[in-house]
């Protein structure tokens, strides 16, 4: 496969602190730094920013009194100067071909630089995307039979804001009281979300959901597949520029955001980031070790309503005999703690079993593990697609792909 | 809705696929003019910028700290902090100290018994009493 | 689940075997593997042939006598069990065909566990556990990566593989990671003397290495003959 020319595509999302350049380079880049720190529309930097080569403006005005306390984020040469950047890359182990000046970009909230050529928005949704990708596919091949509800919260315990926020913490991120550019880069820019304010109070707006402000409406699991996000939450980024009105994400920008936000958009940036400068393999060794490594119980994500009838419908689609719960062996019936072992049998084959104080609570768990036991089956020697994009890889294999949950 | 999933996050496993070192910060510091602070003066002239390059991964600060004792302090990432008085050490135990706060896990000291501690569920599953060999009364 | 319970049924007893290579040659590892390629085409024939009848007496199994060459001894004050095993790479490992016949039902059913001898001491591990060892392990730093090699028993859910004192080490890989240094809190022990009035106290404050361990996996029937194991019978 023919190497991909990454550092060529990106440059949209690359802007100006990724390329250290000749000097004369930097010092345009700058004098249009200085630009954005100016009232300018929003509409025509995002313009900017999606140019090819970022054109340089006309009306340069240097000015003599260039200070970094009218910077809303701290400048890039402040990157080589920083020793808490410099550990951060070296904790990480870093690709070295990540240069410190990204790193910073990455710390960079849009809450604390609304300029989204300096900020991390850019990076953090090529990084969420390559992190919901990885882990969506790593969870599908490995547990194919997996109920979409169950992997709704998987992906949410993996890749969920949650997590990111933890492992932001476990590496030793420390954020900025408030942003500004003479701040150390490597702490996390971000303007906090002022204290009292009720983050569930506004009504959702702006998702891609139809008749969003009906909130008694009824959502089917069927339908978040198609309008929510990854986590079956409402998604909010969906919604294509122009729908959504400026002034919505201005004051989203402006009132700030919560550490959870800022840590999660800052490990997203940092996949991108990681993805752009040193490549696809090291962005999938990065996943792997870093999110893929943590622990998770998959068998206890599962909440289970009513789970005999479940069973039986279960054993009905798959052609088994119906479900027959049995005793399998019992103590104190007539005193004040019996204790029941209940196996479910489905003709000669026991599908499950487990212990209960009554006979119904028995009977229930032994549904549940049956049910358990079907859902969290797992092939041999699992593959995911993107493990095709390595060189050499053997020939593809078709996953195993399952009918899908129990429809009751 | 028959079936839910319950949020939950992550746990993490430092080690098993990336390392981070739990040190993230050492604090150096030290009085000009009292004596118990020489050896840490001669430590940070001469033997603090090789330990530094030798651990890129830990942010060093040196600072001041006049008419006190040279302390050391090591922050770790799980927020805790650990500080060693280096009064009247020479430079090399200065350096034993400065690696003992490297190596350090930052967790409060605990006298445990058992070598292995797990968060995975037991592979052989937890003996039953109701299972195989009844034994009727 | 459904086929598991059943398969469980049918080899509910362990599948031990003595696996212990006692002879130190010379040759080297590199020409292991040319030497093998013979060994690899006269492999596929046991495999494929009939599977044995179940063995049902687990007692039945041979014991190999310990290896006639005692470990070189390196330090004259450390026992003999504590001392590190000799190197069993110098020749093709040795497997015999109920083992080959058993292990895919061990190494396909995850997860596992692993007894690791340490100086002679047994650490129960599986994959993601925190192992504190009862000493500082010298010359060894942060980040470092250790393997275990010396396990005396291997197993899953249902099946153990158990060594004759131990399993052999290419049949496995353990991996541990080296964390850190761990100390306990201060101990003081007060010791007194008849009719004296004076106390002694006596302080104390070990150091232990941290480790974590990485992965512990057994090695398929596949990788084993890409090493180039030989199959006795």
């Amino acid at each position: 496969m023919k190497r991909l020319q990454l550092q060529r595509w990106s440059s949209s999302a690359l802007s100006s602190r990724a390329r250290t350049g000749g000097r004369l380079q930097r010092h345009l880049y700058s004098s249009n730094r200085f630009q954005s720190t100016n009232p300018t529309p929003l509409q025509s930097e995002a313009d900017q920013s999606f140019a090819e080569e970022p054109s340089i403006p006309s009306t340069t005005t240097p000015s003599p009194k260039f200070t970094k306390y009218q910077l809303p984020s701290p400048p890039i040469q402040a990157a080589r100067e920083s020793a808490k950047l410099a550990a951060l890359h070296a904790r990480l182990y870093l690709p070295s071909r990540l240069p410190l000046e990204t790193l910073a970009r990455c710390l960079v909230d849009p809450s604390a630089d609304s300029n989204s050529q300096f900020n991390n928005v850019p990076l953090a949704v090529l990084g969420h995307d390559l992190l919901t990708h990885y882990t969506s596919e790593h969870l599908i091949c490995t547990y194919p039979r997996l109920p979409l509800t169950v992997i709704f919260a998987a992906m949410f315990a993996y890749a969920g804001p949650k997590t990111l926020m933890a492992m932001a913490r476990e590496w030793g991120l420390e954020h900025a009281a408030a942003p500004g550019g003479e701040v150390d880069p490597g702490f996390l820019q971000f303007k906090r979300v002022a204290p009292g304010t009720d983050t569930n109070a506004e009504p959702l707006i702006g998702t891609t959901r139809p008749n969003e402000d009906q909130k008694t409406w009824r959502k089917s699991i069927t339908s978040s597949v198609v309008y929510d996000n990854e986590f079956g939450d409402p998604d909010m980024a969906g919604v294509p520029s122009s729908e959504s009105s400026e002034s919505a994400i201005q004051t989203q920008y402006t009132e700030g955001v919560t550490v959870e936000q800022a840590s999660a958009s800052f490990v997203r940036a940092l996949m991108g980031a990681i993805y752009l400068h040193a490549g696809r393999p090291a962005a999938k060794r990065f996943f792997e070790q870093h999110i893929l490594s943590r622990h998770l119980e998959i068998a206890n994500l599962f909440s289970f309503n009513q789970p005999a009838r479940d069973l039986s419908r279960l054993c009905a689609r798959e052609n088994y005999e119906p479900p027959v719960a049995k005793i399998i062996s019992e103590t104190g019936r007539k005193s004040r703690h019996p204790v029941f072992v209940v196996g479910i049998f489905s003709g000669q084959d026991k599908l499950g079993e487990s212990v209960g104080a009554s006979l119904a609570e028995a009977r229930t768990r032994a549904a549940v593990a049956a049910l358990k036991g079907w859902y969290l089956y797992s092939p041999l020697n699992v593959r995911v697609p993107s493990s095709m994009e390595e060189k050499g890889a053997a020939p593809w294999k078709p996953v195993y792909v399952d009918l899908g949950e129990v429809i009751v | 809705m028959p079936l839910r999933g319950i949020r939950t996050v992550t746990t993490a496993r430092n080690g098993v696929g990336a390392f981070i070192l739990p040190c993230k910060r050492l604090d150096f510091h030290y009085c000009d003019w009292a004596g118990s602070s020489r050896g840490m003066l001669a430590f940070l002239k001469h033997a603090l910028p090789k330990f530094a390059t030798e651990n890129p991964q830990i942010e060093i600060r040196v600072s001041p700290r006049p008419h006190k004792h040279p302390i050391i302090t090591g922050h770790y990432i799980n927020g805790r902090e650990k500080s060693i008085c280096v009064r009247n050490l020479e430079p090399e135990q200065i350096f034993v100290k400065a690696n003992l706060l490297k190596e350090a896990s930052g967790e409060k000291l605990k006298r445990t018994k058992k070598p292995v501690t797990s968060i995975n569920e037991s592979v052989r599953g937890i003996w039953s009493p109701y299972h195989g060999g009844l034994k009727s009364v | 689940m459904f086929s598991r319970s059943a398969l469980a049924r049918a080899f509910a007893l362990p599948l031990e075997q003595a696996t212990r290579q006692s002879l130190t040659t010379t040759t080297f590892r590199a020409c292991l593997h040319q030497a093998s390629t013979p060994s690899n085409t006269s492999s596929e024939e046991p495999l494929s042939a009939t599977p044995r009848a179940q063995f049902s007496t687990p007692t039945e199994q041979p014991t190999h006598p310990t290896p006639t060459a005692n470990p070189p001894v390196t330090r004259a004050d450390v026992p003999i069990a504590k001392q590190p095993l000799p190197p069993t790479f110098m020749t093709p490992l040795k497997v015999s065909k109920s083992l080959l016949d058993t292990l895919p039902l061990l190494s396909t059913q995850k997860p596992h566990y692993i007894s690791a001898h340490l100086h002679d001491r047994p650490y129960l591990l599986t994959e993601g556990d925190h192992l504190r060892l009862p000493f500082l392990m010298p010359k060894v730093k942060p980040g470092d990566v250790l393997r275990f090699n010396r396990a005396s028993i291997l197993g899953s859910r249902d099946f153990t593989l158990k060594g004759a004192p131990y399993v052999d080490e290419r049949l496995f890989e353990c991996r541990v990671r080296v964390m850190g240094v761990d100390s306990e809190p201060l101990r003081v022990k007060e010791k007194t003397k008849r009719r004296r009035r004076h106390v002694q106290k006596i302080t104390s404050k070990h150091r232990y290495t941290l480790l974590r361990v990485m992965e512990v996996k057994i090695k398929t029937v596949e990788e084993l003959e890409k090493e180039g194991e030989v199959v006795v019978e």
